[in-house]
């Protein structure tokens, strides 16, 4: 391997890869290192590559050419209890046409393709190839060191887009040590299914898709699960919030067989064969997590960065990584353009993110992570909307109430007052104003 | 029980050398061991013969979850080299 490159960018996943592509497009000798045998061997996602216009910026029509699975055009949130549970579904057909809002995909076969993509540009992919370290002069990043026999190589610029851990960012001093509340766990398993049958029980035509989220399937501990529909596959799993894993004493895999076998998701299982099953950490702090996105000859981007967020309704990840990786080659293109890789040039990357949607929908939604951190809304809401939806439609015989003493009396028997009201309020902060 | 099949499904390069080893010494005064359930591969398991934590690297989906919650500073963590280590096909 020659040993000396304009750029190394480390991990080619969705943010490593972007950069990669653009600036080999832009005439920059890119070396992509990859530690997995291919490209996606080691990357796991929930389901969902939210629409991302850069990838449209770089195959017009992008929705012809990358290997999707389905576009969504049905998101569903479901709060369960064991007994029952109650569903807000919206479906538009609006998002039944190009640019789709959103594909379901298989990530081994997507990154692999988007980096033949990176490499059909130029750059050099290098994989099955683990960084250990990277090299420093000083406090400027000037290269990695690779686990390989004289594994040195130099760049004028590095991208650390090595993931949630990124443990690049922590030698260069970008970032302190992790703790577990600033991490979920995220476990999947793909179950085959006939096209048809998923079709019919997502009752979805063509290439279709349905995002479906649960909340209060996982036991009391913060988290929730999920369904995406492949083509002829879904995606089944669940996130749990490290810190309230750490503290539960059930292991996530039990959880799992408990999620499943629950009666709206068992239904939907039904003859389903078992392909595959996957575990990863998500970056799950919000805003407040992002580390600091730039050095002397560094920039971090995608999960590496934290660049990730949920507020409850939306979960969106991969076309942040997509867009950061993109402003971190625009930032590189233009320093080598400059001849400068200080730190103070590459903080173009800082500013380009925050005049985008990633830092202004991270910061937008910073307050929600306080909600994600509110445990009753995994446990006692789910409880509560059961109770009140089942009294609501119950006939015994027995005179009925208006759902305002129904949901009073409910609601005073599970929860005091007060943390009522102050959830109320975090949730209004949160999602509303 | 579906537990086990998930297990078995996935696909693995196992390098001769483990990727993450465990201090014995330092893990030994903890007290939730919290490693032993919330791995999502089940690598960590509690000895109670030889009152220690049995660790097994083989099964290791590399997420990071046991480097942590580990409260102790009980791991040595790296990824595997030379594309070693968990293989997903389809994820």
């Amino acid at each position: 391997m020659k040993n000396n490159f304009d750029v190394i960018v480390v991990g080619a996943g969705p943010a490593g890869t972007t950069a990669a592509l653009r600036m080999a497009q832009k005439g920059l000798q890119v070396l992509l290192l990859e530690r997995g045998e291919v490209p996606g061997a080691k990357n796991m996602f929930g389901g969902v590559l939210c629409n991302c216009p850069v990838l449209n910026e770089f195959f017009p029509n992008f929705w012809n050419h990358a290997p999707w699975e389905r576009y969504v055009v049905k998101r569903i949130v479901t709060f369960m209890v064991p007994e029952s549970s109650t569903s807000l579904v919206f479906e538009t057909e609006n998002f039944d046409r190009p640019p789709y809002n959103g594909y379901s995909l298989l990530r081994p076969v997507f990154d692999k393709w988007y980096a033949e993509k990176a490499q059909e540009a130029g750059a050099k992919l290098v994989c099955g190839c683990t960084v250990e370290d990277v090299l420093q002069n000083g406090k400027a990043v000037t290269g990695v060191r690779v686990a390989r026999e004289a594994g040195d190589v130099q760049a004028k610029v590095v991208i650390a887009a090595d993931g949630v851990l990124s443990f690049l960012a922590q030698k260069a001093g970008l970032r302190k040590e992790f703790a577990p509340s600033q991490m979920a766990l995220g476990i999947k398993a793909l179950f085959r299914l006939k096209e048809e049958w998923i079709n019919e029980r997502f009752n979805v035509v063509r290439r279709q898709g349905v995002s479906q989220e649960f909340i209060g399937c996982t036991q009391g501990i913060r988290g929730g699960g999920f369904i995406y529909t492949q083509t002829d596959s879904l995606s089944v799993g669940l996130v749990l919030h490290l810190d309230s894993l750490k503290k539960s004493s059930i292991a996530p895999y039990e959880l799992f067989e408990s999620f499943i076998s629950a009666f709206p998701v068992r239904r939907l299982l039904k003859g389903g064969q078992l392909l595959e099953y996957s575990a990863h950490l998500l970056p799950e702090g919000g805003y407040r997590m992002v580390p600091r996105l730039f050095t002397d000859g560094m920039i971090v981007a995608g999960d590496a960065a934290a660049l990730c967020y949920t507020n409850g309704l939306t979960q969106e990840g991969m076309n942040l990584a997509i867009t950061s990786g993109f402003l971190a080659a625009e930032t590189v293109i233009e320093a080598f353009n400059k001849g400068d890789f200080s730190g103070r040039q590459l903080s173009g990357y800082e500013r380009r993110l925050q005049e985008s949607f990633v830092l202004k929908d991270m910061k937008t939604f910073k307050k929600t992570a306080d909600l994600m951190y509110v445990d009753r809304l995994f446990s006692v809401y789910p409880a509560l909307v059961g109770a009140i939806m089942e009294q609501i439609f119950r006939s015994d015989g027995k005179p009925r109430k208006k759902i305002g003493p129904i949901a009073w009396q409910t609601l005073k028997g599970s929860v005091k007052m007060r943390q009522f009201i102050s959830d109320i309020i975090k949730g209004g902060r949160s999602l509303i104003k | 029980m579906i537990v086990d099949k998930l297990f078995e499904l996935v696909s693995y390069r196992v390098h001769p050398e483990p990727h993450i080893v465990v201090n014995h010494n330092v893990c030994q005064s903890c007290t939730h061991r919290a490693c032993t359930f919330a791995c999502p591969a089940h690598c960590y398991q509690w000895n109670p013969a030889k009152e220690r934590i049995d660790f097994v690297y083989d099964a290791c989906l590399e997420c990071g979850t046991c480097l942590i919650i580990c409260d102790q500073g009980a791991l040595e963590w790296h990824y595997p080299k030379d594309g070693f280590g968990v293989h997903f096909r389809l994820t």
